[in-house]
């Protein structure tokens, strides 16, 4: 048993690696938080598959019978001291991972104080209308004609989501977030971005016809840019 | 050996026979051959899907026709070909492992059949219809699937539909409840019974108690649809959260309806192939008893990012679900260690259950996670981990399990060489197809969409997952060739071919009407084990009298 210690242990920690790399670290404090979680949910889950793999392969692999050995093997029906550990083993991972969820769900679901802008979200069939509340700023649009919003980074930003029709689904799949938008209802999410960039979002839940073309663009820039931007479009929107 | 003319398969007694039969052995292959009918008819629709999403760009279908295909191959897995395999393998083998005659209520018993496949055909006949089928997704939230939205017969088709198999599946499941707590054979105590036995007893209760939430949601559904009434509808002061609700207390015990009897196969063929009692037998049945009373408790897992439910309390059940599953893997495991392992088709794919479901489970305890369900809620990564649970899982298990008990039910042999050919095309085609997908859904790519642009570079994954699914399909191919080839040209199986432990192999292949002609007697649960030893002491000449 003990030479297969360190072969198990090498592919957990391949599978380690593996299993966390493919998450791109999100560049968001809320986004942060689901890093951490997904990579100690990973080393978690690799450990555990890794082991009980081995445990099934070896077992088959050790007790495959011989072609020409005919006789019953031992007829042992059970130990309760073993499957007492094996009841508790899991638990006590699952509570684990239990309270580090708890840690990680504050985090995302925190809302600001005073969060920088109030950015009503409504989605409908097929597209997104956007309102800065208080600045008399909307930037809507559908599919051919993305609407692009811009936030700024190092500010908590909330957004207040709702539907007009179906239910959609407000993704930031960098963010590593989402929030359904459901008619009638209200959710909301505060983002706090910390690099500058295009996020594209996209809808979520399964809404009709264009539901795979419902996308839409989250620009981060910094704050000052952020005012002037803001400052320019209630100029336009207000000549308009 | 006195037996061997009993075991010739006879022909049916011509077709009128299969149309008014009330035989649970007839009923129950009625059952299956639907459900595998269903089982292909929805797996095309899935060949079709993954075709289209071989590359960027709409090539085959258009998105109306994409919504029909994805929301008929959920439906038609989930309702018309999971749960009716479900329920005909109990149909078949409940009475046997009991030592039974038939059911509790032979006619209730073909009523049901019935019902559930005239609900199957009557979804299905949607493609029939000037508007198409249903294209609101296999889950069919409203308000989307309301009249407004998706106005057209081919809803109300599947409403219907799905409504009357939902119904068939209670009288299915009162029924198989009666059976084994009515006519257990005198000796078979409720602890002496097989596990696959054991986990039917608690799908049924499951199918018992959250059918009835399906049948509620899709009434109030049809309501609002038909009859002007807005359960589902903001403006009229309804709510679409409470579909959601009423659809997945059903919903998540249908997952444990569609897993725990196929736990219950491989707990039967593990220790057969092992030559040993299953390990830890009462804890098999606390941990399925514990999995059952979990799965009422957790729905609102699948409902986090509606902000409309209490994270920690449905994440915290969600997770517990984890600790009876592990019992289960290790039991499985204890079974097999220090035994005499035979590497037959039916064990091989129980070994594919074990990896592929163990994938499977453990992706399930990240989506329990709201954080983390959060993030990968309704993307790809959903579309693997539950195909890791329910193909990995429940289809791995069922082929273990045909390859079991189609001897006992058509007294031939399939063919082990094929059905080494068809595990292992089934297992690369089935990790080709769905391990990518993790992938996708990590980067960004959301469920139901026809199409996705080159630029998201969704591209390759996408393409080895459509080549995986035609693997899957070659399998497929594979077990209908062994199947028609063996029943017609197949080896004699004998009453008993694996060495079995269980009634089923007391009698012979296939069973007559009533079942037994004799049963040996009931002091554990593997009858037919300690037959068999106490005959091979009593002399060298074995055998059954």
């Amino acid at each position: 048993m003990t030479r297969l210690v360190r072969p198990i242990s090498c592919m957990a920690l391949l599978v380690m690696v593996g299993a966390s790399a493919c998450v791109p670290q999100a560049p968001s404090v809320q986004g942060r938080a689901v890093n951490q979680l997904y990579g100690i949910f990973a080393v978690i889950a690799s450990i555990i598959f890794v082991v009980t793999a081995a445990l099934i392969a070896l077992s088959m692999l050790r007790y495959r019978a011989k072609p020409s050995d005919d006789a019953l093997p031992a007829q042992f029906e059970g130990n309760v001291k073993l499957e007492l550990i094996w009841f508790a083993i899991p638990t006590v991972i699952v509570v684990v991972l239990f309270i580090l969820t708890l840690q990680k769900l504050d985090v995302v679901t925190e809302r600001a104080p005073d969060p920088e802008s109030i950015i009503e979200v409504d989605a409908y069939q097929w597209g997104w209308s956007f309102t800065y509340r208080g600045e008399g700023v909307n930037i809507s649009g559908g599919p051919h004609n993305d609407p692009e919003l811009v936030v700024p980074i190092d500010r908590a930003v909330a957004f207040e989501i709702s539907a007009e029709d179906v239910q959609h689904s407000f993704y930031l799949p960098r963010l590593l977030i989402k929030r359904d938008a459901i008619p009638g209802r209200t959710n909301r999410v505060d983002v706090e971005i910390d690099e500058p960039g295009r996020y594209i979002g996209k809808c979520a839940e399964f809404c009709g016809l264009l539901h795979a073309e419902m996308n839409f663009v989250v620009r981060a820039v910094p704050p000052l840019e952020y005012r002037a931007w803001l400052n320019e479009r209630k100029q336009d929107d207000g000549n308009a | 050996m006195a037996t061997l003319e009993h075991s010739v398969p006879r022909t049916a007694g011509g077709l009128l026979e299969w149309f008014t039969s009330v035989d649970h052995k007839k009923i129950g292959i009625l059952y299956l051959s639907s459900a595998l009918v269903f089982f292909v008819l929805s797996g095309i629709l899935a060949l079709v899907m993954r075709s289209e999403l071989a590359q960027p760009g709409l090539q085959l279908v258009d998105r109306q026709t994409y919504a029909q295909l994805f929301t008929m191959h959920g439906t038609g897995m989930m309702f018309f070909f999971g749960t009716p395999m479900v329920i005909g393998l109990a149909n078949y083998f409940v009475p046997l492992h009991i030592g039974a005659p038939d059911v509790a209520f032979p006619r209730l018993n073909a009523f049901a059949f019935w019902l559930t496949l005239a609900g199957a055909v009557m979804a299905f006949a949607g493609f029939l219809t000037a508007t198409g089928a249903a294209a609101f997704g296999w889950t069919a939230y409203a308000p989307l699937s309301g009249d407004a939205y998706s106005p057209g017969t081919g809803a109300d088709l599947w409403i219907i539909g799905v409504a009357l198999s939902g119904v068939a599946g209670v009288l299915a499941a009162v029924n198989l409840l009666a059976t084994i707590f009515g006519m257990r054979a005198p000796g078979m105590s409720m602890l002496r019974m097989s596990i696959f036995n054991w986990n039917i007893v608690v799908t049924s209760i499951l199918i018992a108690f959250s059918f009835p939430a399906l049948t509620v949601a899709l009434a109030l559904l049809w309501a609002d649809r038909n009859l002007g009434s807005s359960f589902f509808e903001p403006a009229g002061g309804g709510d679409p959260v409470l579909y959601q609700h009423l659809f997945w207390f059903f919903g998540h015990p249908e997952v444990y309806i569609l897993i725990l009897p196929f736990f219950g196969i491989v707990t039967e063929i593990i220790p057969v192939f092992s030559r040993k009692p299953v390990f830890g037998y009462k804890g098999f049945v606390f941990a399925t008893l514990l999995i059952g009373a979990y799965s009422f408790s957790v729905w609102a897992h699948h409902m986090f990012t509606t902000g409309a439910v209490d994270g920690p309390f449905f994440s915290a059940t969600s997770m517990l679900i984890a600790v009876p599953t592990g019992i289960k893997f290790f039991n499985w495991i204890g079974t097999m260690w220090g035994g005499k392992i035979r590497f037959q088709t039916p064990m091989l794919f129980c070994a594919g259950f074990l990896f592929m479901f163990l994938m499977g489970g453990i992706t399930g305890v990240f989506l329990a996670s709201p954080p983390l369900d959060y993030f990968v809620h309704d993307t790809y990564y959903v579309v693997a981990h539950l195909h890791y649970v329910l193909f990995g899982g429940s289809v791995f298990a069922m082929f273990a399990g045909l390859y079991y008990w189609i001897p006992k039910m058509s007294g031939r042999m399939l063919s082990e060489g094929l059905g080494k050919l068809h595990f292992v095309l089934l297992l690369v085609g089935m990790n080709a197809a769905f391990f990518p997908m993790h992938q996708l859904g990590i980067d960004g790519m959301q469920r139901r969409i026809p199409d996705y642009p080159a630029s998201f570079g969704y591209a390759q994954e996408n393409l080895v997952s459509t080549a995986g699914a035609f693997l899957i399909a070659l399998a497929v191919l594979v077990f209908f060739i062994n199947l028609f080839v063996s029943l017609r040209r197949g080896p004699l199986a004998g009453d008993d071919p694996w060495g079995g432990y269980t009634l089923e192999w007391a009698t012979t292949s296939p069973p007559p009407h009533h079942n037994f002609h004799r049963l040996p007697p009931i002091r554990s649960a593997r009858p037919v084990f300690d037959e068999r030893r106490e005959n091979a002491q009593a002399g060298p000449e074995g055998g059954s009298p």
